[in-house]
């Protein structure tokens, strides 16, 4: 049976929606942020996974698909879905410009361009309070207002994710999507094969900047404040760490990376919560290491994790799992016999 | 607006901009040897500042010699990080290193960032000061600390001229910079180059994080900050040239204190003081990538 894992896929989905009103509210709101770094951390997998284009401005997209949506209820009044969709448009356009404007620029030096791109607009919108309130955080109008239970925005953010993770996968399983490959593995080669390579470097900007201003959006008219912070670097590096985590060569395992870590980190505080301060004491120099809040290690436990998938399991945790279930109730292929199986000719004729 | 008040800023751009060249320095050193743009420099910058800080406290060493420890310390720690960390650099098998270096040096910048909070508390730390006091050279008031920040940053940054022009160790490293394979060929084994770059490159990092912490005090986040401004300073400077970093860390410090001196709005001008920076360093990206004294086998396209 050649669909079986979409088959499960559809199943599991139908089963969470079906059971999704069972959970607590706090379980709820995790499940509703992993979503939203999942749509992120895929998006940011088509981009630097599948083009290679290795952005750290990514957060920042989010942060300006959040404000935009927002600064245009407040001054035309708009309906919130057309906000959200200029939300987008607006990430799509200055995507689009970054990736011109980077054109000639690969690796490090594309990293520290989008690195200073997203301190410039991290910047910008801390520093021009009259427009963006500033550090003290812009208040939000929320996508249900009459809402009581969380679980309209839970069946939203799912909805969006899964539309996302469509649409990025027919992209990535199309012809365009193969262009995107070979402008990763070899830029001048593809550009020899007849890859518009510029055009397409720019358009994989614009798609992924896209996807980032939609989670942005959502996230603004989820949580009633967003604030500079949104599309700071600690954020980059924890999308960083779920992308990798999970495996950023691949969609469904960045995804998969961005509910794994988000899980654990909210079930360490779960952990850290109940089992109080912990008192450690370095014998030689005489220091006290307090560590009343356990939770704080969480991060750094990330940190670890990350470098640890990188240099042991570079495409991912998840990605052997994810290979082996999208082989599922396919025909097992007998390996191809080996070269020291087949008949010896026979050196004398 | 006095010619006073104008020496007293430029005074201040000169010490600020030793300090970032110290850091710069360090980035371009790695980015010649490695290949790699190392994202945690400033998180070892940091570092350094809290080893020198706990070295005073704790064993009551004086902040010059604490200073030493500090550099002695991230040297020997930076060599065992690119031993664990970065050795899939060096081998034909791995794809796409450069994903890879910048992947581990930003995983290692969030650890080491996050760790730092953890250990060291969120709050500022100040050590003591080298010397108590200012110094008057005319109108001009300058707190001794920061002459003395300034005087052995300078001497740090001559040692490494010294170093890399003048003695055998350097020129190697300058070999294994323009090409790995021809330096093997005569004899320089490039591994033991890398590590030596990597923990050269964390010294001085951490020697600038020990000179600046009296006068800034020392937080966890300070690193963050120092790899934006080491990154302009490489980018305007050119990246793999060390005259080049010292020259523009030099006036990339001026350039950044006399604009927040003289702009208009003294309230933005302290938050536009990052952003400024930054759009240089995208303008420079964009129009001249090799930088102002960017030496040409070194750009990486």
């Amino acid at each position: 049976m050649k669909g079986l894992h979409i088959c499960i896929l559809l199943a599991v989905s139908a089963l969470v929606l079906f059971f999704a009103d069972g959970l607590s509210p706090y379980w709820m709101h995790v499940a509703i942020i992993a979503m939203y770094y999942g749509i992120l951390a895929a998006s940011w997998s088509l981009l630097a996974g599948y083009v290679g284009l290795f952005s750290l401005s990514h957060m920042a997209f989010a942060s300006i698909g959040a404000y935009t949506s927002q600064l245009l209820i407040n001054w035309y009044g708009i309906p919130i879905p057309l906000s959200m969709v200029a939300g987008i448009a607006m990430c799509c356009f200055v995507g689009g410009l970054i990736g011109w404007v980077c054109l000639r620029m690969s690796g490090p030096y594309l990293a520290i361009f989008t690195l200073g791109f997203s301190e410039i607009v991290r910047i910008a919108i801390a520093t021009e309070d009259q427009v963006t309130a500033g550090m003290a955080g812009l208040h939000t109008d929320l996508l249900f207002p009459s809402a009581a239970t969380r679980l309209p925005y839970f069946y939203t953010a799912f909805a969006l994710l899964a539309v996302s993770l469509v649409l990025m996968g027919l992209l990535v399983r199309s012809r365009w999507g193969l262009f995107l490959r070979a402008i990763r593995e070899d830029e001048q080669a593809a550009g020899a094969s007849g890859v518009a390579v510029a055009r397409f470097r720019i358009l994989a900007f614009a798609i992924a900047s896209g996807f980032a201003g939609l989670a942005g959006g959502f996230y603004a008219h989820y949580i009633p404040i967003i604030t500079p912070s949104m599309g700071d670097l600690d954020e980059m590096a924890k999308l960083l760490v779920m992308a990798v985590i999970g495996g950023m060569e691949l969609l469904p395992t960045a995804v998969g990376g961005a509910f794994f870590v988000e899980f654990l980190l909210e079930k360490l505080r779960d952990l850290a919560d109940g089992g109080g301060g912990v008192h450690w004491q370095v014998p030689v120099l005489g220091i006290d290491i307090e560590l009343h809040n356990f939770d704080q290690w969480r991060l750094p436990i990330f940190g670890v994790l990350l470098l640890l998938t990188m240099r042991f399991a570079r495409n991912g945790l998840i990605t052997p799992f994810w290979l082996h279930f999208m082989r599922l109730g396919e025909a097992r292929v007998s390996p191809p016999p080996a070269v020291r199986d087949l008949p010896q000719k026979d050196p004398g004729t | 607006m006095s010619w006073d008040y104008f020496f007293v800023q430029a005074a201040n751009g000169a010490v600020i901009g030793v300090i970032y060249a110290l850091i710069a320095v360090g980035v371009t050193l790695i980015f010649s040897i490695l290949k790699i743009v190392n994202f945690a420099h400033g998180d070892l910058y940091m570092l350094g500042g809290y080893c020198a800080y706990f070295v005073i406290e704790l064993l009551g060493f004086p902040p010059l010699a604490a200073m030493a420890v500090a550099m002695a310390a991230l040297f020997l720690g930076a060599i065992i990080l690119e031993r664990l960390m970065l050795t899939p650099l060096y081998s034909d098998a791995t794809e796409r290193k450069d994903e890879y270096g910048l992947i581990v040096t930003f995983g290692l910048a969030y650890f080491l960032r996050n760790s730092a909070v953890i250990a060291f508390g969120p709050f500022p730390l100040k050590p003591p000061s080298f010397i108590p006091g200012v110094t008057r050279i005319g109108n001009l008031i300058l707190t001794n600390d920061r002459l003395v920040a300034a005087g052995i940053g300078i001497l740090l940054i001559l040692g490494l001229l010294y170093f890399m022009q003048r003695t055998i160790w350097g020129q190697a490293l300058d070999a294994v910079s323009q090409s790995r394979d021809s330096a093997a060929i005569v004899g320089i084994n490039p591994r033991r180059f890398n590590s030596l770059a990597f923990g050269i490159g964390a010294a001085l990092a951490a020697g600038a994080g020990a000179l600046i912490a009296p006068t800034y005090s020392l937080a966890p986040d300070m690193g963050v900050a120092a790899n934006i401004h080491a990154y302009v300073i490489v980018i305007l400077g050119g990246m793999g040239s060390t005259l080049g970093s010292i020259i523009a860390g030099l006036m990339l410090g001026e350039a950044e204190t006399l604009f927040t001196a003289f702009f208009p709005d003294p309230t933005r001008a302290l938050a536009y003081q990052n952003a400024f920076g930054v759009l240089m360093l995208m303008i420079f990206l964009v129009f001249r990538p090799q930088g102002l004294f960017g030496r040409r086998h070194l750009r990486m396209e």
